[in-house]
């Protein structure tokens, strides 16, 4: 029986001491040990390590991995003086434990520090850009410049700025209404643009549709008058064949031929008698 | 601390523990504690232990295995084909129906102009340990919509956007501004260490604000106002020449059967004759007098005739008494007689 009683208060006092002299750290957590207050040992790497209990040596927990810094959005002016507004965040990691703790002890602390930070080098360095590098072209570099501006101030507190970044950078919205009514006015110039044009290629395609049409016809004109003069003169000529060595023949026949067709009973003929026809009604 | 140890001594005497008991509730308890140490790991997982504190390596794949259990080891069991899905702009509420987030889907193009975009993000764990231990707020394991990938996606959509003009990133630069997105963000998260892979970045609506919509939509109406236009003037082309062409043509084939006709009766005209004259060269006198009274013949009875003295010429006189304006038949019949 006292056996018994005795493995129980044994567990019990190894566990309790056990738990009392060491501590573990994970892979996401760095520790600062110390000894009334002075610095013993900081360390880094995971592992289960051990110690004097509390009251000798304390430990002190820090974040090892990549933390987060999200900063409420900001009004910063370009170079240009337009207003943009920047939603930025920045990815930190504390690199100097102990010197962190002594700088800025608590995380929160370290947040509005970096809120100073960054903001002061955000303001700083887009006031020397027009609104248009920000936007476009620049971007990466304003940051990376940025990010090395951060960070070589942070490090004095033990650390590490990563990224700095712009998450949104926007016009106010009163900016905005501008650049709508802007963007319509465009749209409205292309559209127009776009029904001149269809205008304008209507207008020359109807010309030159009848340009052509005039060409075709004026040409069929000009051919069909030369085919009819062709034979015009071929009739002519062969006309002139048949009567040459006959002309006075065909004088005589073709002009009674006329007669047929020319006089009509609105002829009025006044002949006197002594003519080829009349001579016989005076008599012989 | 020695107070510690006062209080169980006082305790345990007065329980009269029976050591057996005490020895078969601790073995249970213990044996116990050792299965607890049994875990699982499915097809599509990968699992990482942790002793005290430190990652223990090789990676555990798929099956049956064991950890120390307990405060001495510590085991993290997460899918690593899983595909996740970020959303920028919009969220899924539930299925089908999505709530806009107008101030993460409204951006600068490079050209000073807003344009109106949703995202969607699809990514892997590629490096397990990395995903766990590299990055507080990854937003993977958290079940969070909010954090790093979401964070470096909406900075990757905009610095990408934003080096593109509005109607670039409105047609065809879409697939272009995709892949850029794509890469950026990579670049990001490899920046960051997270241990993620992109497998997807997909712009859901690429669209001109609702303030301006109209005006663009007006746009593309002109465009086929354009072709319209043209086409309307292409109709009248098709219809215009072609009968032209059939005009000219009509007017040719008109040409050459006048000529075929002149020529053709000019010949006949010409055979008649010569057939005539060498007839009339037989007996020209007779024949002459013979064409000459017949066609009197014929053409005399529709005429109004005078027919005068011969010595009545001369002077005229009698021309001058008739009215030729008004040559009427029955004066005509009348004189005639006379």
């Amino acid at each position: 029986m006292r056996s018994a009683a005795g493995v129980l208060i044994g567990l019990f006092v190894i566990l309790f001491g056990a738990n009392l002299v060491s501590f573990t750290v994970t892979e996401v957590q760095q520790v600062v040990v110390t000894q009334f207050g002075e610095k013993i040992r900081v360390i880094t790497e995971p592992g289960l390590y051990f110690k004097y209990p509390d009251p000798i040596q304390k430990t002190t927990y820090f974040d090892k991995w990549l933390l987060e810094y999200d900063a409420e959005p900001e009004q910063v002016f370009t170079r240009d003086k337009k207003m943009l507004v920047l939603d930025n965040y920045a990815r930190w990691r504390i690199i100097d434990p102990y010197l962190f703790m002594q700088s800025l002890q608590t995380v929160d602390r370290a947040l509005k520090r970096l809120r100073d930070i960054v903001k002061s080098e955000l303001l700083k360095e887009l006031g020397r850009h027009e609104l248009s590098e920000v936007v476009a072209l620049n971007r990466e570099s304003i940051m990376e410049l940025v990010t090395a501006r951060c960070d070589s101030t942070a490090r004095t507190f033990g650390i590490e700025i990563l990224d700095v970044r712009v998450k949104r950078a926007d016009l106010p919205p009163e900016n905005e209404a501008a650049v709508f009514e802007r963007m319509r006015a465009e749209r409205e110039r292309e559209a127009k643009g776009y029904r001149s044009e269809g205008e304008e290629r209507a207008l020359e395609i109807r010309a030159d549709t009848d340009l052509e049409a005039a060409q075709i016809k004026a040409a069929a004109y000009e051919e069909s008058q030369r085919i009819r003069g062709e034979g015009d003169a071929e009739a002519l000529r062969i006309y002139a064949a048949a009567y040459t060595g006959a002309e006075e023949f065909y004088e005589f026949s073709r002009t009674l031929e006329a007669y047929e067709q020319a006089l009509d009973e609105n002829t009025v003929l006044v002949q006197p008698m002594d003519t080829d026809f009349f001579k016989y009604l005076q008599g012989k | 601390m020695p107070q510690q140890f006062e209080f169980p001594k006082t305790q345990i005497p007065s329980l009269k523990l029976n050591p057996k008991t005490v020895y078969g509730v601790l073995g249970v308890l213990a044996g116990l504690w050792i299965l607890s140490g049994i875990y699982t790991v499915a097809a599509d997982e990968e699992a990482v232990v942790l002793r005290f504190g430190k990652l223990t390596l090789p990676i555990v794949g798929p099956g049956l295995s064991y950890h120390w259990p307990g405060p001495i080891e510590r085991v993290y069991i997460r899918s690593v084909t899983n595909v996740y899905r970020e959303e920028i702009g919009f969220r899924t509420t539930s299925p089908g129906r999505s709530a806009q987030r107008p101030h993460e889907s409204l951006m600068l193009t490079g050209d000073e102009n807003i344009i109106d975009v949703q995202m969607v993000v699809q990514y892997r764990v590629d490096d397990l340990v990395k995903a766990l231990f590299n990055v507080k707020t990854l937003g993977v394991f958290q079940e969070s919509t909010e954090g790093l990938v979401h964070d470096a996606s909406e900075a990757a959509l905009r610095q990408v956007v934003g080096r593109h003009g509005i109607d670039e990133t409105l047609t065809e630069g879409k697939e272009t501004v995709q892949a850029e997105i794509k890469d950026k963000l990579q670049e990001l998260l490899n920046r960051y260490d997270a241990g993620l892979i992109i497998d997807e970045v997909k712009l859901q609506r690429v669209r001109p604000p609702a303030q301006v919509e109209a005006a663009f939509k007006d746009v593309a109406s002109a465009k086929e106002d354009r072709e319209r236009l043209e086409n309307e003037a292409h109709g009248y082309q098709n219809d215009l020449i072609p009968k032209a062409r059939g005009g000219a043509k009509k007017m040719l084939r008109g040409a050459d059967a006048y000529k075929i006709e002149r020529i053709t009766r000019a010949r006949g005209d010409a055979d008649r004759f010569r057939a005539v004259y060498k007839e009339y060269q037989k007996a020209p006198d007779v024949t002459e007098t013979r064409i000459y009274v017949e066609t009197m013949e014929k053409i005399l009875p529709g005429m109004q005739k005078y027919i005068i003295k011969s010595d009545a010429t001369g002077g005229g006189g009698l021309i001058n008494l008739l009215n030729l304006n008004q040559p009427q038949r029955p004066q005509a019949t009348g004189t005639d007689q006379e």
